[in-house]
This record gives structure tokens, sequence and C-alpha cells, in this order.
């Protein structure tokens, strides 16, 4: 006997808004959450602007105790799992504890931690290095700090596939429910924003404004030219249909069906496969990996490309990857691509890297429970090459039964998962 | 979703402290040999302690090409050759084999060969590198920026091998081999792929050696599991890979099989960043061994996590004595990381494959460096001599950071 997975809770912090209302809210009104950025002194950098959450206090969430040693994307996760708890109203126990599990998306979630203990050996030397900050060098430590803060035993995973970590990270939570591991898992992903990773996209010239140009994130409009990078969390409870339907919860969507993929065609053109590095923007990917990732998911649901009513896009307003997204929905949905609204959120929340595609998972939440197909803002300029309906500037009412989210990396994986109205 | 699917192992890659390539990695683990040195990738005049186990006489040339290497960080190009070596092993891809199977090719090919990989610290050098230069006031080169996602690993291995099938990374601390190894077997089990190339690796890190001696838990000179003397665990570094292969692939290609993955287990302990608990490890053995529908008097074999530190060490003892019950004498659990170290990420992959050759062989891997028998671990640790003794069924223990715990069922293959 197969079992469906249900989502049953929202927590969520971003650069619009914490928790799911506001962050619905601000996504319909087409708001972005862009401004300077106050985490670290970015004067001696070309750009200045991120999407950073300006007004997370994480005692308001967490409490004062044992915050001290968590840093920024543990107390983040934390935050957000608190916030899915409670909307999932679930009572974690003694008793179903083991049968609760986490599963988080999350690449550079640790990187300053990480580096700041390194510079700390290198500065003060390393038998004045502060032992209790080694945990939080582990990349699975926001991931783990959610398990101890909530003693939640059933397996704790952390998954770090760049841009598809989240989304990834929702596909095994479904599995392991599917296969009987689990009854609940608390899934979802996380990324901060701190000075080391602004530094790596800033200098690969990935971040739009590099070249001391007003900062502009506008996927697939004409003048796009790099990424508005971000910070956030997002934690959804996933749980056993049968298991959401005994305790009475309130289902949200359920997930149909999902696939991975990766594109290894890369080599041709990359600097993997040329020697030396050019920029993100040298990758030049066919698609084959995201096409293949989107075929799996609508096989996994059972679904045909007609039912397909609304596609959230992994587009970041980058050159290359917009267009790819583009061209490969053109492949798998023909003619009827033009037919479906496809959007990016990120045009409002930014490049959250492995958050993003939690977060697009809360976003199409939203859609689908309030009939409203979310735009992407900022679009003035049409690109020949991008030509599909991207919902421009303003949210538009729709009905909306399924929705295809997906997540591509300029590393080659690739991820879609499809959500559906429960009951539809 | 949960079918009949077998999955077996049909390809071992190994780089470690005590050897290149499974052949010379097993000689050395049945001849009781130690893999710890005095350290060299860095300067250790500052630190408490100076050895570990690093990777001795591994030449990147040998299994990269040239100009991809100083793109890849350490933990890649470890993972990477010892990929290279499972997949060769397997005959996936040797145009002399009988039969091998094709690995997917160009355009339109299937995606039915995907990659898992475990890592604790992944990059952990490539942010090191950047330390070094930004404390001297240097550049940072895009080459070096462009290393520092974790899941450089997998991909950088599966563009060479044209693996167009799933792509994990999974960073689940020193469990991580056996995540990703586990989860290798889910997609293949629910037939969303047909092979899986998993395992972990995990380069030397300045980062680990600091935390471990402020943690006040790394051995000045050796590694002594389960003794009574033991002063902590060792540094190292390594990859391991298996190549897990669904059965009736396996057999129709006539491919070697070395053993059967028949489950694993998970749990999380949701204690203690770094304090292991009975609770957790019991909890993730009792669920490996339902997995792969077994009793405790089924398991021949307990390849531990044992580091040497007195804490694990006496916990992982209590958690077997505390599942296997009046067995828990009469089982043999040794800890090969007495003679590789603590290759982190890499740790659980290399004793996966340990556990292959030992159910493959029928022989099990000392304990090194034991001398004083310690009341609160009187287990059997097969001390200093690997035992010729028949192994059916081995469990492969693993504990990390955050409690992550994860157990490994490995099975002697039977038709």
């Amino acid at each position: 006997m197969n079992r469906n997975v249900v989502i049953t809770g929202i927590g969520i912090l971003s650069s619009i808004g914490i928790g799911k209302e506001n962050f619905w809210d601000v996504l319909f009104k087409g708001k972005t959450g862009f401004k300077e950025i106050t985490l670290f002194d970015t004067s001696a950098l070309n750009v200045h602007i991120a999407g950073e959450i300006s007004d997370f206090d994480p005692v308001a969430f967490l409490g004062k105790k044992g915050l001290r040693t968590l840093d920024r994307s543990t107390r983040l996760i934390n935050s957000a799992a608190k916030l899915a708890i409670e909307d999932a109203n679930l009572q974690i126990t003694e008793e179903n504890a083991h049968l609760t599990g986490v599963s988080i998306g999350t690449t550079f979630g640790s990187l300053h931690s990480i580096s700041q203990f390194d510079r700390e050996g290198l500065i003060e030397g390393p038998k004045y290095v502060n032992p209790s900050h080694f945990p939080n060098t582990v990349i699975n430590s926001p991931a783990s700090q959610v398990s101890i803060r909530f003693t939640i035993k059933g397996f704790n995973t952390t998954i770090s596939t760049g841009f598809c970590a989240s989304l990834d990270a929702v596909s095994y939570a479904a599995d392991f429910i599917k296969l009987n591991r689990a009854d609940v898992v608390l899934a979802g992903g996380v990324e901060e924003l701190c000075e080391e990773t602004f530094l790596g996209f800033h200098n690969l010239g990935c971040l739009s404004g590099f070249d001391g140009s007003e900062p502009l994130c506008c996927p697939f409009d004409a003048r796009r030219n790099g990424v508005i990078l971000s910070e956030g969390a997002a934690v959804l409870i996933l749980e056993d249909e049968e298991h959401a339907l005994r305790r009475g919860a309130s289902i949200m969507a359920k997930i149909s069906g999902y696939g991975n993929s990766f594109d290894p065609s890369p080599p041709f053109n990359s600097p993997l496969g040329k020697g030396g590095y050019r920029g993100v923007e040298e990758f030049i990917v066919d698609g084959k990996g995201l096409r293949n990732a989107i075929t799996l998911a609508l096989q996994d649901a059972s679904l045909h490309p007609e039912n397909i009513d609304y596609i959230s896009a992994s587009a970041n307003s980058t050159k290359v990857l917009d267009r790819m997204e583009t061209n490969v929905i053109k492949e798998v949905f023909g003619n009827h691509a033009y037919n479906i609204p496809v959007s990016s959120i990120k045009s409002m929340v930014g490049e959250s890297f492995s958050a993003s595609g939690a977060l697009a998972i809360v976003a199409a939440i939203g859609a689908m429970q309030r009939g409203i197909v979310l735009p992407t803002v900022n679009y003035t300029e049409k690109d020949p090459e991008c030509d599909l309906d991207y919902v421009p500037n303003t949210a538009r009412q729709k009905h909306i039964n399924n929705v295809l989210i997906i997540s591509s990396d300029p590393y080659g994986n690739n991820a879609a998962i499809i959500l559906g109205k429960h009951d539809a | 979703m949960l079918n009949n699917h077998r999955v077996v192992i049909t390809g071992l890659g190994v780089i470690s402290s005590i050897g290149i390539g499974w052949e010379e990695f097993w000689d050395n683990l049945l001849k009781g040999k130690s893999g710890i040195s005095p350290v060299t990738s860095f300067d250790t005049t500052n630190h408490i302690t100076h050895n570990g186990g690093e990777v001795k006489n591994f030449k990147p040339e040998e299994f990269i090409p040239e100009e991809k290497i100083k793109l890849l960080n350490r933990s890649s190009q470890l993972a990477f050759a010892a990929a290279k070596l499972a997949i060769e092993d397997a005959y996936l891809s040797q145009e002399n084999y009988p039969s091998p199977l094709p690995l997917p090719q160009g355009e339109g090919a299937r995606g039915r060969v995907g990659i898992c990989i475990g890592t604790t610290t992944g990059s952990i050098q490539a942010i090191e590198h950047i330390n070094d230069r930004i404390i001297s006031n240097k550049e940072i080169g895009k080459e070096l920026i462009s290393q520092l996602p974790p899941h450089t690993t997998p991909s950088t291995i599966a563009r060479e091998f044209d693996l167009n099938g799933p792509n994990f990374m999974f960073s689940t601390a020193c469990a991580a081999g056996n995540y990703a190894i586990g989860y290798g077997f889910d997609l293949i089990r629910s037939k969303r792929a047909d092979v899986i190339i998993a395992g972990g690796s995990d380069p030397f890190s300045r980062i680990s050696f600091t935390g471990f001696n402020q943690f006040s838990v790394s051995a000045p000179e050796k590694c002594q599991p389960f003794d009574k003397n033991r002063k902590g665990m060792m540094v190292a570094e390594g990859a391991g890979i298996l190549v897990l292969e669904l059965l009736e692939i396996a057999i129709r290609r006539n491919a070697p099989i070395y053993a059967e993955i028949s489950g694993y287990g998970l749990s999380c302990d949701a204690e203690h960043m770094t304090q292991p608990s009975v609770d957790g490890i019991s909890e993730c053995m009792i669920k490996a061994m339902r997995e792969a529908k077994i009793e405790t008097e089924d398991v021949d074999y307990i390849c531990a996590h044992g580091t040497g530190t007195t804490s694990n060490d006496k916990t992982e003892c209590a958690a077997i004595k505390e599942v296997f019950g009046p067995l828990y004498k009469k089982m043999p659990v040794s800890s090969i990381k007495s003679m590789l170290g603590h290759p982190m990420g890499a740790a659980s992959a290399l004793e996966a494959i340990a556990c292959a050759l030992a159910v493959k062989n029928d022989i099990i891997p000392p304990t090194i460096n034991y001398e004083t028998p310690d009341p609160e671990c009187d287990i059997d640790c097969v001390p200093n001599k690997s035992r010729q003794h028949p192994v059916n069924i081995a469990l492969n223990n693993s504990y990390a950071f955050g409690g992550n715990n994860a157990c490994l069922v490995v099975k002697k293959f039977i038709e």
C-alpha cells in the first residue's frame, strides 16, 4: 500500500516577511525585499544590496536559553521549525519522536562559522581557539540543532546540492515517509547571508551590480545581468496522509511527484572542461538534466504536461539559467508551454541559494490556496529568447490544481517537484 | 514503493592512509598495519598533537585529467580517484569486459546511473586556502571560489563519467558515507536508478585537526579503540566509493558481486551536538536489523564506529550490550579506525568496504594497538590480529556530530 505525502505546516523567514501569511501577502503585492546590507561591511565591494532578513529577532522565537553558541543559519532554521510545528499543530512526544525526522538542504549554511573558526586559529594560534565554536563547523549543525531543540529522533539529514538542496531535501523526506521510516518529517532549507558567501558570489561576478551599475533582479527580462543574493529559511511539515487525517490536521497540499537528474553536458564548454574558471555564466547547459527531472516528476505524479497549471521557476536573473529554463519548459510542454503561467519569486525574494526551493514551495502553496498566480516583478523589457507568460509585475487570479517547482544548479544538479491541491 | 528489488555491491574504490585500491587496503587491514604518521599537510608546531592519518603517495595525475586537477579541492580529488577505481573494479565501462554496463553516453541517454556522496567537511581545504590568502592579503582566484560548494565532488565525478541519474551530496558529518550508501540503496530499490556510485570522502583538514585537539579528544601517537588507556581519535582523510547495483542487472552483465546490502537504519540522539547516546545508537542498529529482516543472532560481525575516544567507545559498547544482550560477548566487534585513523565522512564508506570484503572472504580485520582491557568495553574487539570467521552478516556502525547515527547491513551474497 503506497503512502501519500501531504504538507500540514509551514514555517518561513525571508527577506520579504516572516510567517506564511506575511510572506504570501508581500508576494501577491509584488514587493521586493532588497535593501542595504547591515550584517557585514560591504564598503570594499561593488555591490551593497541583498535580501537580508533585517527584522529577525531569534529570542522572540526561541527564547534566550541555548541561543548563545548558535550561528545565524541555525537560529533561522530553528525559528522556521518552530513556526512550522505550531502551524501544523504538531505535538512531538516521546512516543512519536522516533517516527519524526528532519531533512534540511543547505550548502553554505555553516560557511561563516567554518571560516571564522579557522581564522581564529590562524590569528590567535590553534591552542587559543574556542572549542565551543567547533560543533558549528559541521554542515549538519543547523539541522541537528532542530532535532535537539524539538527532540526529533527518527533521523536527521542534511543535503548540500546547491540551488537544488531544499527540493532534494523535500523529496528525500517524502521518500522516508513512503518507505515507512517516518510519519512526519520537518523538511526545508536554510542559507544565511554572510560575508564569505557574498564575497564568493561577488568575486565570481555573479551578482547584479558587480560592474558598478544599479543592482537589478529581473528574471526573464532582457536586462537581466546577475543575481541579488538573499537569505532565508523555510520548514514544511511533511506527513503521511493517513496520519494527518487521523490527527485532524489541516492539509495544505500534497506532494504528487518528484524527479532528480544530473546534467553532465557542461564538460564540453565549462570551466572544468577547458581549464580555467571564467564565471558561472560560462556554464553552457543544454538542459538535458532539467528536462529529465521534470519528465520524471510528471511520470511520478502520473500527470500529463497539460495538467500543470502553474510553474514556479528557478530563474534568478542570470542570462543562461533563465533562457535554459525557458527552452526546457517549451521542450517538455510543447505548445502548451505558452498557456502556463511561469513566474520566479526570486524577482522578489532574491537568490537564497539552498533555501530557494523551500521558499518556492511555500509560495506555491499560497498560490494554490488563494487561487492566485504569483508575479515576476521588475519585468519591463522582453527578451526574444524568453517568450513565455511570466506573469509580469502583477499577480493574477487562476484556479491552480497542480504546480511544478523547479531548481537548477550551475554545477549540473536539477530537481523538480509537483505539488497538488489536496482532494483536487 | 517498497519492493523486492535486491541491491548488490559490484565495485570498490579506496583511497586511504593504509593503501590505494581495495587490494592494498584489505591486505593492510588484515596485516594490522597502521596508517598514522606525522602530519605533513600543514605545520603542527603550535598544535597539541602532531600525528594523523594522511593518504601517502596519492598522485592525482594518475586518476584525474591534468587540466582538471587544479580545479578540484582535495576532497573531490580523493573521491574522483576512488570513484574511478570503483567504476573500473565493477567493469562498468571497460570494453574488454564480456558485458559491461555501458555508462550513459550523450544525448537521450537514460539517467540510470547516479551518485550519492557523503562528507563532513567537503570543500574545507578551499576555505582554508581562502583564509590563508585573506590573512596574507593575497587575491582569491575564481578557481578557488568555484571549489567551495561541497557538491562539486559528486558533480565533477558525474560529469567525468557522464552520469545522468540522481545526484546527491550528504553533509551528515562522520556518518555521511553510510547516509549516502543508504540512500543509493533506496534509489535503486525504488527503481529510480540501476546503479549508484556511493560513498564518502574527506580531506585532511586543519580545521578538524584544530577542533578535535581543542576538544581534547585527539590521541597524541596512536589510536587505541576499546583499550583502557585509549587517548582519543586520530584525524585522517580518505575516500571510499562503492558501486551499488540492481541485482538483476549485475547478474545479466556477469558483474563481480562482493556482497549484498539488505537494509539500513538512521536515528538521531536529539540530545547533544557532540556526546553520543546509548539510546540513539541502539535504536539505529535495531532499525537497520528490522529493515533487513534479521535478528540479533544473525549478525556475525560489527564494524564499529570505534573512534578511540573515551566516550564514544564506552557508549558504543553499552549500546551493543543493550541490543545484543547475552550475545554481545561472542560478537566480534572491531574498529578499523585503529589503523586508518578517522577519515570523517569517508569513514563509514571505507568501513562498508571492509564489511563487504569481510563477508566475501570470511575474515574479520582486527582492532590494533589493543593492550589493556577496559571493563566498560568488555566486547571481543578482535585484538591485534585478523581472524578467520564465518561472516554472513555484518553491521556497519557510524555516528556523527549532531547525534546523526547510521547503521548499514551488509550481507553475504547468495543467489
